[in-house]
């Protein structure tokens, strides 16, 4: 379901009363979690119960790594083996359980369906890890559990059809034989072998948490709905922002405060997103597909310039996104961190990086940037690891060359401008507005690769935009004044002037002409980029 | 471990009051300066209610609309039922009498000067009493929606309502199939209740049919997408190409508003697809051989339901209803496929009748005069004008709109 359609607008017009006619109520926790449900099952039903999985394990995990002793602690292995001497009732429970139905579900990987034997497989390994940790008493392997859960789902539905396209090329390159099978014919039942809306999202969420719990920096969550529904959300389950457990979760411990401001707020960031995707990042994506779909027959202007309209429209189509995703929350009372703080206005690429997905940054800052070792070991180590979270970063949008390349090339530019903001010609004497150039114009280079359909399209652009001819780019003028227009916002809003914007007349005139624009102008449809991710 | 001293520029904690700080109780509301509070709301709701109420009131007075005698909607603008509604409006003389349904009435292979209400007004003396309110690829399913939330200026006149066959000679056309089916104006039909089992549209498609049915600002920017921007939204147009190869796109740096030139277009003088000069205005005869209908009995027929609903609308809205069955182009039949049209046909009129509707089933024209199973040539429009005229109870049915004191739903 997509914020920008009409069955959205019936959901929210359902959803929002009854969520508001329960507030006395201790039901209003569980209808917003079945909203969420429905929301993300409106997509694919079946795909609901990845979601489930994912839920139900993580919160299993937390609450048996609550059961383990934080500091290292000696285990009577042998005893728990055989007399089953365990202090504690519940990992006594869990180790029983969970070795039980280890050996259960793969009985059945053995000598069950034979569609049924992949996933039987690897879910049987996640419960014989169970029954280790609760042997163990370890929250480490709990933590490791819940990693290798998450991280599996993600790369089996996410990379296994790349990693197997690959290596299966390679063998043929070195004259191997090897022909590993299609990921979807490990689908139990003959499922269809999709990439589940949002799993990127749901799954960093939900990892968050078990992280900072293992880490001692969010409590315990004992209430499973409390949790379900800060795992799918409905405004942010599909593309964010990726929510933090110590932010959001408490904000479902009550029923948030009814204010007026929460509305007109809600609907000022709804409008704003909607404005955004439908009249400007669908209008510049048609210019950019028709260009990038045939890189070979376009001028270097039309390259040129349908990379920098491609810069814009996924800005407009992801902060439009997140736009509406707070609004749609703030309507409700809940607070969802900012994502987008205009981007291209940046000066730098480490100044960029803070602006632009900030929720993600910031995830793979405490998750990958500082476990790596951050800067404490020195120039090199300190470049490795920034290099390696923003190759990592790259993977993560996408199993494709042209990803890694898009994440490799920022880890490069971050490398490169924070050696050059360290020198005082740099920082002082540069402008300001030569930087921002700069940044945009580096982060336009780097999208080619985001964007292109292949490494080879990629590569052929790169190549056109200095070798070709220069043509008319017959690029809508319609379209390079409403992007100056918003970029000219931007500034403003930048500016000492931007007291100018907050006038009662710019904001009133503003909404009104942003409502009246859509209703003329919208192009319709288009589902946003970052769910593909 | 504290991020803030593990962070470099490149990977930076979250900027005070500008990023996403998990832990700030303070969560900044976004950065722009669109955050309007409840009074700037209600200034702005005020505002877009004057627009959206007056705006299309306003360009009906500025925008020229040119109708004549044998005026009927032009076919690039069929879809465009705001102008239809508009059209409809301008029959202000309660002794009109406006003739609906679909091509048949609209005149599919004719010039405008060729269809029935053309030679309907020959009958009566010339003039502009029989207005063609047809339109081209119409049926009962979307004449329902078209009537209902378009048509309210048919209120209390005499109407004529035709009433096709043709949309009962298949599971297909009857729209009752349940193989999907692309058709023309989806967005008049019902787009839930009654389910039309061909009609697989999104929800999301649907609803915004239902939107464009209710906010008639919606209805009117379909109009200039109708009749200024090629059927097209105004972002679409400048990004139309001219179809060659490799392809040109010569609307990149026109200024769209330079389009609306406040003359809605009217149909061109000669129009090389219909009228007698036209290939296609020929007899079927010429290369048709009979055809087997699959005749769907009216009990399960989704358009019959509809067209019985469109007559009582009508009429509950105070309108003298007259139905014109066919002309359906009998001749076309194989022989044992004329009891089940037979049966269709009884069924329709007795339905009339025991509802008390006026009604006439004039006779099959000849075989010559008819384009395809329903469409009648020139010569065939005249000949069924003549034979509606020359027929007393439409005479009779007529005479009673020159007393505009007569209870019309009688």
């Amino acid at each position: 379901m997509l914020f920008h359609t009409w069955p959205f607008l019936v959901f929210l017009a359902i959803v929002l009363p009854v969520f508001f006619a329960l507030r006395r109520t201790r039901l209003w926790l569980p209808w917003l979690t079945l909203a969420s449900y429905f929301f993300y099952g409106w997509w694919n039903p079946y795909y609901l119960l990845l979601v489930m999985y994912s839920t139900l394990l993580d919160f299993g995990l937390v609450a048996l790594m609550d059961h383990c002793p934080r500091a290292g602690q000696k285990v009577d292995v042998r005893g728990r083996l055989t007399g089953l001497r365990f202090d504690d009732r519940v990992l006594k429970a869990a180790f029983l359980g969970a070795g039980l139905a280890a050996l259960g579900v793969l009985a059945l990987a053995g000598a069950g369906p034979k569609t049924l034997r992949p996933s039987a497989v690897g879910f049987g390994a996640i419960l014989a890890l169970m029954a280790l940790g609760a042997l163990y008493s370890s929250r480490r392997i709990w933590l490791l559990i819940s990693l290798v859960n998450n991280l599996a789902l993600l790369l089996f539905f996410k990379y296994a059809r790349f990693a197997v396209e690959n290596l299966n090329a390679l063998g043929a390159w070195v004259h191997v034989p090897l022909k590993l099978a299609d990921p979807s014919t490990l689908m139990p039942f003959g499922f269809q072998y999709l990439l589940p809306v949002g799993i990127s999202f749901f799954t960093f969420q939900s990892l968050s948490y078990t992280i900072d719990f293992y880490l001692g920096k969010v409590y315990r969550e004992r209430n499973f709905l409390r949790f379900a529904t800060f795992v799918c959300f409905f405004p942010q389950l599909m593309a964010g922002p990726i929510e933090r457990a110590r932010h959001l979760l408490p904000q479902f411990n009550q029923f948030p405060p009814i204010r007026l401001q929460n509305f007109t707020d809600g609907a000022s960031l709804f409008l704003v997103g909607l404005f955004k995707k439908l009249a400007l990042a669908n209008y510049l994506s048609f210019y950019v597909e028709r260009v990038y779909d045939n890189p070979q027959a376009q001028g270097a202007p039309a390259l040129l310039l349908a990379t920098f309209a491609f810069g814009w429209q996924i800005f407009f189509d992801f902060s439009g996104y997140t736009d509406m995703a707070r609004g749609v929350a703030k309507l409700m009372g809940f607070n969802l961190i900012l994502n987008f703080n205009n981007p291209y206005l940046a000066t730098g690429l480490g100044e960029f990086w803070s602006r632009w997905h900030i929720s993600l940054s910031s995830w793979f800052r405490d998750y990958v940037y500082i476990p790596l070792g951050g800067n404490r070991g020195g120039k090199f180590s300190t470049y490795r690891n920034l290099f390696l979270t923003f190759f990592i970063s790259g993977i993560w949008h996408g199993a494709a060359w042209t990803f890694m390349i898009w994440g490799a090339l920022h880890g490069l530019g971050v490398l490169v401008t924070r050696e050059l903001e360290r020198s005082a010609v740099y920082r002082d004497r540069v402008p300001k507005q030569l930087k921002q150039a700069g940044v945009f114009l580096f982060v336009s280079f780097t999208w080619i690769f985001f964007r292109a359909g292949t490494l080879t399209d990629a590569l052929l652009i790169v190549r056109r935009i200095f070798s070709a001819a220069w043509q008319n780019p017959e690029i809508p003028g319609l379209m390079v004044v409403l992007v100056a227009l918003v970029w000219a916002y931007e500034l403003l809003y930048e500016s000492r002037l931007r007291s100018w914007l907050a006038t009662g007349f710019a904001r009133v005139g503003l909404a009104v002409l942003m409502i009246v624009y859509l209703c003329l102008c919208s192009s319709g449809g288009g589902a946003f980029i970052y769910f593909q991710f | 471990m504290q991020p803030s001293s593990q962070t470099p520029t490149a990977v930076p904690a979250p900027q005070p009051g500008s990023t996403g700080t998990t832990t700030s109780p303070e969560i900044p509301f976004g950065v722009n300066e669109v955050r309007l509070d409840a009074r700037q709301w209600l200034i702005a709701f005020g505002l877009l209610a004057l627009i959206v109420a007056l705006t299309p009131t306003i360009w009906e007075r500025l925008e020229r609309f040119d109708t004549g005698a044998d005026y009927r909607i032009p076919y690039p603008l069929s879809n465009d039922y705001w102008l239809y509604g508009r059209r409809l409006r301008q029959v202000t003389d309660a002794r009109q009498v406006v003739l609906l349904g679909d091509s048949v009435v609209w005149g599919e292979y004719v010039a405008p000067d060729g269809t029935l209400s053309h030679f309907l007004n020959q009958e009566t003396g010339g003039g502009s009493r029989f207005i063609n309110g047809g339109v081209n690829g119409l049926f009962p399913l979307a004449e329902q929606g078209l009537f209902h939330y378009y048509g309210g200026a048919l209120r209390n006149r005499q109407v004529i309502l035709q009433c096709n066959v043709l949309w009962q000679t298949s599971p297909k056309v009857d729209l009752s199939a349940a193989k999907e089916d692309q058709f023309n104006h989806s967005r008049l039909v019902p787009q839930f209740f009654p389910q039309i089992p061909c009609y697989r549209a999104e929800a999301s498609e649907r609803l915004s049919a239902l939107a464009q049915r209710q906010i008639g600002f919606l209805a009117w920017v379909v109009h200039l997408q109708q009749a200024y921007f090629g059927q097209k939204s105004i972002l679409g147009w400048t990004l139309e190409d001219d179809g060659g190869t490799p392809a040109h796109y010569p609307r990149s740096w026109k200024n769209p508003l330079a389009q609306i030139t406040l003359a809605v277009p009217s149909a061109p003088r000669d129009d090389p697809q219909r009228g007698p000069a036209s290939p296609r205005h020929k007899p079927w005869s010429e290369d048709h051989t009979p055809t087997r209908f699959e005749w769907v009995d009216l009990d399960a027929s989704l358009q019959w339901q509809a067209f019985r609903l469109v007559v009582e609308d009508l009429r509950a809205r105070g309108n003298d209803v007259l139905v014109v069955l066919g002309p359906f182009n009998e001749h076309m039949l194989v022989e044992d496929n004329r009891p089940a049209y037979r049966k269709v046909r009884d069924g329709i009129v007795a339905w009339l009748e025991q509802n008390r509707v006026p009604h006439l089933a004039p006779d099959t024209l000849p075989s010559a005069l008819y384009a395809d199973a329903s469409h009648p040539l020139t010569q065939g429009y005249a000949l069924l004008a003549q034979r509606l005229y020359a027929d007393p109870g439409f005479k009779a049915w007529l005479e009673k709109g020159k007393d505009p004191q007569l209870d019309r739903s009688k």
